[in-house]
């Protein structure tokens, strides 16, 4: 009797033992955010959710953004595809029509969702023309000119909105004898430098694709921007510049920088700002200990006009990859959806307050969202946050146009096309019109394939 | 008898090596044979080929960006292996002499090797930064030797220069330790009749110490040229803008969507050309 109900034990505990090793699951998330306490952060979120999922393991890797789709194809090839990873539209838009991203996961958790809580014009953005999901839209950031106020104020220069208003500011606020630099436009071969580049080139009508899909990137327009682009990088420090040079505004070197809204926390807190102060320059040469009247005296233009007006933004999207394993893709549909609930949503957003924006409606508005651990949106007002997300509005790319979108789009990012043309012009003194030719003739290639 | 045993030693043989001709033929033959077969397709990351003749090799040739960076992989090279094995030449003649604290002395030399390479990189890249870097700071602050900062890692003139220097000042040691250690076996004897013979100290490195040292300094050459065309990181970390074969190579096909068809190419145009060179180089300069 005894001995029969040891045995009916040991099978039942075999067997539950059995089935919750078919439940494991693991969900390997690839995120951009690669800065130690944000990983942190998501670590955080992911043990959250492993205690509350039984047997799914969730793995979090940072790669840098630059790096994203190089380490994506070597995984792929050698197949270790994490099962989720998050990253920027363009790159999200490349690897979809590479056919490797599981659209019927992103269906299901705007299913479960409901789409209508997305806002439209971030999920045009991840749709491909045949309507299918590459990518769930989850974060997003705009970009302007941060400017020192104080300083446009003393010399009775104009908020740099326009072209003009920018060049006439590079020139009076550079005084190159004295280390003090007007602006900062990005002249590296990296992102960075395209979304600079983009920005302007929209407020000038320039376009990649006509709304037939047709590459129109070889226009006068585009042309006028790239002289105009290399008449402010005469403004920057020497070399090759890219968003690393911040650093230089926060010591006090720069007047104007474009920057996304990621900075708004390095400007406020100076627990923030210390990794841009010290630990990676020369403390008696930095100059540079945190200002703490930079936020007042910071001011902010988001939209640059023209030919017409325009903002510059990206958003971050959740990409689920396709993996042969149910349960692997079932638990990576929870985790997604773990992290559109508003606790763990808010929690992620207050990463960077104001450089991430939410990306489902409500969110903006959640009291406990407007209420960061930082005090970051107290510091800056609730009328200046309404400037800074006003930008959104007017939000635009070169890869959506007229509702519709160009995935070759985000292929050309991934190959850095533009920030190569923009290197040869600013740095290497090439002809522009030669470089712009050669740009669109690589375009063309990478179209081909 | 004998016959058999002859049959019976010789297949063991064959047998003994087979697992190692099994291995080299699956790690090196079959990758270089599969790479040739990729660089005529176009490959997509969920694994779908198309079969596109000799495109991937005509776009590539048909690239100005390709020869300029042969270009730049030339002058690197030169530079790079010249200033090695001279440095390194010159440092292991100094680290032959007696004199106090040299083990110390001979220890230290080799730290520029030693170091991790991403940390001395980002250290070189501190000192050149022009708004906040040391050197800007005395040359132009401190001595007023100029009034305008350059960025002379980032500036494409210069740039190359500081690229050689860096790997000249990283990787002379190991010249220097190959040297250092064929110096030390060379007979006195040689240099005391040379002296004997009436020759000053250029003479005695001219007619015993070089030719002892041929073949050692011919194959330091040979490894820094075959280590050097195929040099990634230190260029690239220190000065992306410096387009050498592998920096080349990387921008073509590994940076972004990698695209291996067009990577494959080039691969195996550079597996001939340092094929050939090394063939070359073997026969008429090694004269192996």
């Amino acid at each position: 009797m005894n001995q029969s109900l040891t045995i009916t034990r040991s099978i039942l505990l075999s067997g539950l033992l059995i089935s919750q090793i078919s439940n494991a699951a693991t969900v390997e998330f690839w995120t951009a955010q690669t800065q130690s306490d944000r990983l942190q952060t998501i670590e955080l979120l992911a043990s959250t959710f492993e205690a509350l999922n039984d047997g799914v393991t969730v793995k979090v890797v940072g790669v840098d953004e630059n790096e994203m789709a190089t380490q994506m194809a070597a995984a792929v090839a050698a197949g270790t595809t994490p099962q989720l990873i998050e990253v920027n539209s363009e790159i999200i838009m490349a690897l979809g029509e590479e056919g490797i991203v599981d659209t019927q996961t992103h269906q299901g958790v705007i299913n479960d969702i409901g789409k209508r809580r997305f806002h439209t014009g971030a999920l045009t953005t991840l749709t491909s023309p045949q309507g299918q999901y590459y990518g769930l839209p989850y974060h997003g950031w705009i970009q302007g000119i941060w400017y020192r106020k104080d300083w446009f104020d003393e010399k009775g220069l104009a908020a740099p909105n326009t072209w003009e208003n920018i060049a006439t500011a590079a020139k009076a606020l550079t005084d190159k004898a004295n280390n003090q630099y007007g602006i900062l436009v990005g002249t590296k071969q990296d992102s960075y430098t395209e979304q600079v580049f983009t920005q302007l080139a929209l407020s000038n009508n320039a376009a990649e694709f006509d709304a037939e899909g047709h590459l129109v990137f070889n226009s006068p327009a585009t042309l006028e921007t790239i002289q105009y682009y290399k008449d402010l990088a005469l403004y920057n420090p020497p070399g090759p510049q890219n968003w690393r040079a911040r650093d230089y505004y926060l010591q006090g070197k720069m007047g104007m920088f474009f920057y996304s809204t990621y900075i708004m926390d390095d400007l406020a807190l100076a627990e923030v700002a210390k990794g841009s102060l010290s630990s990676e320059n020369f403390k008696e040469l930095s100059g540079g200990t945190f200002d703490p009247e930079l936020v007042k005296n910071t001011a902010f233009a988001p939209i640059i006009s023209h030919k017409s007006a325009a903002s510059y933004g990206t958003l971050s999207g959740l990409v689920a990859l396709k993996t042969s394993r149910a349960a692997d893709a079932k638990a990576t549909k929870d985790f997604i959806e773990f992290m559109y609930d508003p606790a763990s949503y808010i929690t992620f957003l207050h990463m960077a307050p104001g450089g991430m924006n939410p990306m489902l409606k409500g969110i903006a508005e959640d009291p406990a969202y407007l209420d960061d651990p930082n005090g970051v949106f107290k510091l800056y007002g609730a009328d200046k946050m309404k400037q800074i997300v006003s930008g959104f509005d007017d939000i635009r790319s070169f890869s959506v146009v007229g509702g519709k979108t160009f995935p070759a789009s985000g292929a050309i990012f991934a190959k850095s096309v533009i920030p190569r043309m923009i290197y040869d012009v600013t740095i290497e003194g090439k002809d522009p019109q030669q470089t712009l030719d050669a740009a669109e003739a690589e375009m063309k290639t990478i179209m081909a394939q | 008898m004998s016959s058999v045993l002859i049959k019976n030693e010789s297949r063991l043989g064959l047998k003994l090596v087979a697992p190692a001709v099994g291995i080299i033929g699956l790690l090196v033959i079959y990758p270089i044979l599969f790479n040739l077969y990729l660089s005529f397709f176009d490959v997509q990351l969920n694994g779908s080929k198309t079969f596109v003749g000799l495109n991937n090799y005509t776009e590539l040739l048909g690239n100005p960006r390709y020869y300029h960076s042969i270009g730049v992989s030339v002058i690197y090279l030169i530079g790079t292996v010249i200033g090695t094995t001279v440095l390194g030449l010159a440092a292991a003649i100094l680290m032959n002499q007696t004199f106090r604290f040299r083990n110390l002395a001979r220890g230290l030399i080799l730290l520029p090797y030693f170091a991790p390479v991403i940390s001395v990189v980002f250290g070189w890249q501190f000192i050149f930064d022009p708004v906040n870097g040391i050197y800007n700071h005395v040359v132009v602050d401190v001595l007023h030797l100029t009034n305008e900062r350059e960025n002379l890692i980032g500036n494409p003139d210069s740039a190359l220069f500081v690229v050689i220097l860096f790997d000249i000042w990283k990787h002379f040691p190991i010249a220097y330790l190959l040297f250092l250690a064929k110096l030390q076996s060379v007979p006195k004897d040689l240099y005391e009749a040379a002296a004997i013979d009436g020759q000053n100290p250029w003479g005695r490195f001219w007619h015993v110490t070089l030719p002892e040292l041929r073949f050692v300094i011919a194959t330091v050459v040979l490894l820094r040229v075959i280590w050097n065309l195929n040099r990634f990181e230190d260029v690239y970390l220190l000065a992306p803008n410096v387009e050498t074969l592998p920096i080349f190579t990387y921008y073509q096909a590994f940076a972004g969507i990698v695209d291996q068809g067009a990577a494959a190419a080039i691969s195996v145009i550079q597996l001939l050309v340092l094929v050939g060179l090394i063939w070359l180089y073997v026969r008429k300069v090694l004269k192996w």
